[in-house]
């Protein structure tokens, strides 16, 4: 990730001032980000009884078993099947397509400035419009829309490019000799890609897999005008929170975050593992 | 243990065994690895984007659409003043998240690359910063209703320290809510590339302007912000488009006081009013495409990724 | 011999002479020339030196040899075959990059290993066999281990080990000891010398470091700009470098006007005279460095030219002179080269 670490020496061995200013705004940042958050998880665990905001009326996990009954309102646990579902393809469409662009984007062919651009557009695209062309696109062909084909599309617009770009800085970083010397050795293409090439590249593949996956589990505004009639999660929660506001919601939220918590940290560990393995740190 | 003279050349050659690259040409492989993204680019946000824009000309009434070339729903969209209030609107929540976010994206790279000496500490640290991205945006923004609001956390915590005496009302359901909750969610796109910028940055670079006598704070500006350029550019791309094309937050947090384009855009979807949310979605293109058009002339955008 | 012989006809076949033969070889990126129509033969089983400054085309000819570049223009024969359009693996020759590139998620057992087991190799005999190859170059311990693990010089013989094992006709050496530090490279040397006598096979040894291809080589080229400007042994080419260019870039050498033309002169076969002040050679000193067993005096000449002496020490610490002393550069008729300008 990221190499940096030269630091400020001063004269003596403690730290400039502006190391505690700093600090005090990250520590401030820091709870900025995480304060509503704690909210709430804490108010996730409101009393029968309570509301939306404080104060508490007792403890409960009430609100956490609200989820699991299916009300007029809303399904949250089919549609949070959907959403890792969903999620898993989008992020495996993204690593096998970002991964073969990375690789051809080692070469300037022609009309690569223009596929670039087009992958930036598309990332800077306001979420909604994207949704509106593709909706019309559907409409115009008559198909209905539907969680695997419009939104599924609708999303891909969204990560190939963060896949994209990943890849780009992985790929840089892989010394072409690699490759040269497998073909020396006498791999064929396919043997060299599967070889040598995707191993060595496996780390920064992972990185973009989970990344996609974040990225679709938790997006709502490219796929809300497309999503058809099966919700993911997000939309599903969005629909909640127009009709009605209890501390379901917030039993929601804890428990999301609970599952994006798994799933990264469970990928973050295995790259660490193996990053951690090929620095020769961990005997194999 | 001779050269040969170049009249070797004229010698009759041994035949080649094999034949002359039976390989790919190298631009035809990249092509083919390409293609499927740029099938996915092609099918699903150009042409897209290009049948909006067409629409963008037809005709509507109250029982349907129909194919045209007018230009109405420009003329309506850009004479009416509730479209230009409501692009400064956006625009002024744009600049002022823009700028808050690039202070704090700043420094905090700023502190993470330069300040923080292990690299163990600097990855848990930007890894504590990246952990609410994994939450969802939905969630994150109606998180700050029980924080903000009267009876909010916030709010019991001033009153606790003795602050105010009356709960302050200006923190939910106002533009303050809209701002803060935007910083909430977008500082980190300003963090990231900033930091990535100031990670390249050579520390020979430093510490030659060092020994030339410059202060840490000439440093800053001599050294550190010309060669960030590319990682602010960035950001404030990410940033801007953000909240340009935002349109939950809004709806949400600023309680009916302010509006924003996409939002408009989105009831006349709803309502099945293509043409006009066409037009609407092509000027919107337009004004993204500018800004970002403009930033890109900071920097190479290309260079610095795919290098 | 032209075209390819049967199997038949192979006795009646002298023996190819040659293990390299580069006929009007050339390369063209795009503008520029890298390689300028270069012709070769090397000999069977002969260590040789591609010598030369960056740029010079010396990597280049490497690379087509090898097969990652291909050839503008020319044929590559290996033992007789012309190979100028077979891939890589059908050349018989093998790399040694500069970098190693040992594959990092392999261990060295496995690096080693990695050419047959693309040939499908079963792995039971190719571990065998790959386990031989680590005890030739003495890293059987080290078998398991990664190359993130292993220092410069190991990486280096895990990597011979991983080209040798494809018993190749020619070994490609790409700057292989850049990368080692002064003592390591002289031993790594020594190893490079002794493998390719075990052998009986040619390598091809690109360096920018004279000393190291004076070292090593049975054949040196000098190569400037895609040609090559000189070939012979170390030894004829340092006794009698061609032009001013080699002269120079071989280091060790005077190059000066005299009436006859230019002339080469080893700077250890002069000497200075202190006192003699009219010939054309006299000056001033202008540098006195102490290199342990010589001392090199460095003169400004009323010509304007620069020269040096190498003097052995006790010569000139039985007459020492200090920069700014007058002097002359003596040298004696026998040991001057007439020399071409380029």
């Amino acid at each position: 990730m990221m190499v940096g670490g030269q630091s400020y020496q001063t004269a003596g061995r403690g730290r400039p001032w502006t190391f505690y200013a700093l600090a005090a705004l990250f520590g401030f940042f820091l709870l900025f980000l995480y304060g509503p958050m704690l909210v709430i998880y804490i108010l996730s665990f409101q009393g029968p009884r309570g509301g939306v905001t404080f104060p508490m009326v007792g403890t409960s996990l009430v609100w956490f078993e609200d989820i699991l009954k299916p009300g007029q309102m809303a399904n949250i646990p089919v549609s949070f099947g959907r959403s890792i579902t969903l999620a898993a393809i989008v992020s495996l469409l993204t690593v096998a397509i970002s991964v073969a662009a990375g690789l051809a984007f080692r070469r300037r062919f022609p009309g690569s400035g223009v596929l670039f651009y087009l992958a930036v557009a598309s990332l800077v695209m306001p979420s909604l419009l994207v949704g509106f062309g593709i909706g019309l696109g559907f409409k115009a062909l008559g198909l209905k829309t539907d969680l695997f084909t419009s939104a599924l599309g609708a999303q891909l617009t969204w990560t190939l490019p963060f896949g994209l770009f990943a890849m780009f800085a992985v790929v840089n970083r892989f010394n072409r000799a690699y490759e040269e010397a497998a073909n020396d050795l006498g791999a064929t293409a396919w043997q060299r890609l599967r070889h040598v090439t995707l191993p060595i590249l496996l780390p920064g593949i992972i990185g973009v897999a989970m990344g996609a996956f974040t990225l679709s589990y938790d997006e709502y505004a490219r796929t809300t005008l497309v999503i058809g009639e099966r919700n993911t999660l997000p939309l599903e929660i969005y629909a909640l929170i127009s009709s009605a506001t209890s501390p379901t919601l917030f039993a929601i939220g804890t428990v999301t975050t609970g599952v994006s918590f798994l799933m990264i940290g469970m990928t973050l560990w295995r790259i660490l593992r193996l990053q951690r393995r090929r620095a020769g740190v961990v005997p194999s | 243990m001779t050269v040969l003279p170049l009249a070797v050349a004229a010698l009759p050659r041994l035949r080649r065994i094999g034949t002359a690259s039976r390989r790919l040409p190298p631009w035809i492989v990249s092509w083919l690895q390409v293609s499927p993204l740029a099938f996915v680019l092609i099918v699903l946000f150009a042409l897209p984007t290009l049948l909006f824009a067409v629409v963008s000309f037809w005709d509507y009434d109250r029982t349907g659409i129909y194919p045209a070339f007018i230009l109405d729903n420009y003329r309506d969209l850009l004479t009416t003043p509730a479209t230009i209030r409501v692009y400064l609107s956006s625009l002024a929540f744009a600049v002022i998240v823009w700028a808050i976010t690039l202070f704090l994206g700043f420094n905090i790279a700023h502190f993470l690359i330069f300040h923080v000496r292990s690299a163990a500490a600097r990855t848990l640290l930007f890894l504590l910063c990246a952990i609410p991205f994994w939450t969802s945006g939905i969630i994150r923004t109606i998180a700050w209703i029980p924080f903000l609001g009267r009876n909010g956390a916030f709010n019991q915590i001033v009153m606790g320290l003795g602050l105010t005496t009356k709960p302050l009302d200006f923190l939910l359901f106002s533009s303050f809510a809209v701002i803060v909750t935007y910083v909430n969610l977008f500082t980190l796109l300003m963090v990231g590339p900033i930091a990535n910028s100031m990670a390249k940055i050579d520390p020979a670079l430093i510490e030659a302007a060092r020994d030339a006598g410059a202060s840490r704070w000439q440093i800053m500006i001599e050294v550190i912000i010309p060669l960030s350029k590319t990682g602010i550019a960035l950001g404030s791309i990410l940033v801007f488009t953000q909240v340009m094309g935002d349109f939950f937050v809004v709806k949400q947090m600023s309680g009916g006081q302010s509006a924003s384009i996409v939002s408009t855009l989105a009831t006349e979807i709803q309502a099945m009013q293509y043409p006009p949310a066409a037009a609407s979605a092509v000027v919107l293109v337009g004004f993204v495409a500018l800004l970002v058009a403009g930033m890109m002339r900071i920097v190479d955008v290309r260079k610095e990724l795919v290098k | 011999m032209i075209g390819r012989t049967s199997d038949r006809e192979a006795d009646a076949v002298p023996p190819p002479r040659f293990d390299v033969e580069l006929v009007a070889l050339t390369k063209r990126y795009d503008r520029t020339l890298a390689v300028d129509a270069i012709s070769l033969r090397i000999p069977r089983a002969s260590y040789c030196c591609l010598l030369g400054p960056s740029g010079c085309g010396k990597t280049s000819t490497l690379r087509m040899i090898a097969g990652h570049e291909t050839v503008t223009d020319g044929d590559i024969l290996i033992r007789d075959r012309n190979i100028t359009d077979l891939p890589t693996v059908k050349r018989g020759t093998a790399m040694m990059f500069q970098s190693y590139a040992l594959f990092p998620h392999l261990n060295c057992l496995d690096n080693v290993a990695f050419s047959l087991k693309m040939r499908g190799v079963g792995k039971a005999e190719r571990y065998a066999r790959a386990g031989k190859f680590l005890e030739l170059v003495e890293m059987e311990e080290f078998a398991l281990r990664l190359p993130a693990q292993l220092s410069g010089g190991q990486q280096q013989r895990i990597a011979l080990a991983r080209s040798l094992i494809t018993e190749p006709r020619v070994l490609l050496l790409d700057e292989p000891l850049s990368a080692l530090d002064p003592f390591l490279r002289v031993r790594m040397r020594e190893e490079l010398k002794r493998l390719q006598r075990e052998l009986g096979i040619s390598f091809i040894h690109v360096t920018h470091s004279q000393d190291e291809a004076m070292a090593l080589a049975d054949l040196m080229l000098v190569m400037d700009q895609g040609q090559i400007r000189q070939a012979g042994t170390p030894r004829q080419i340092f006794e009698a470098p061609a032009s001013v260019f080699i002269a120079r870039f071989i280091g060790g050498h005077n190059v000066l006007p005299t009436a006859r033309g230019l002339v080469a002169v080893r700077a250890d076969r002069c000497r200075i005279d202190q006192a003699g002040n009219s010939a054309p050679f006299s000056g001033q000193v202008v540098a006195v460095e102490y290199q342990g067993p010589v001392v090199r005096v460095a003169l400004q000449m009323r010509s304007g030219e620069q020269a040096a002496a190498l003097l052995p020490d006790n010569t000139y610490f039985a007459n020492p002179v200090h920069p700014g002393d007058p002097a002359t550069l003596v040298w004696s008729d026998a040991d001057a080269h007439p020399i071409t300008a380029s």
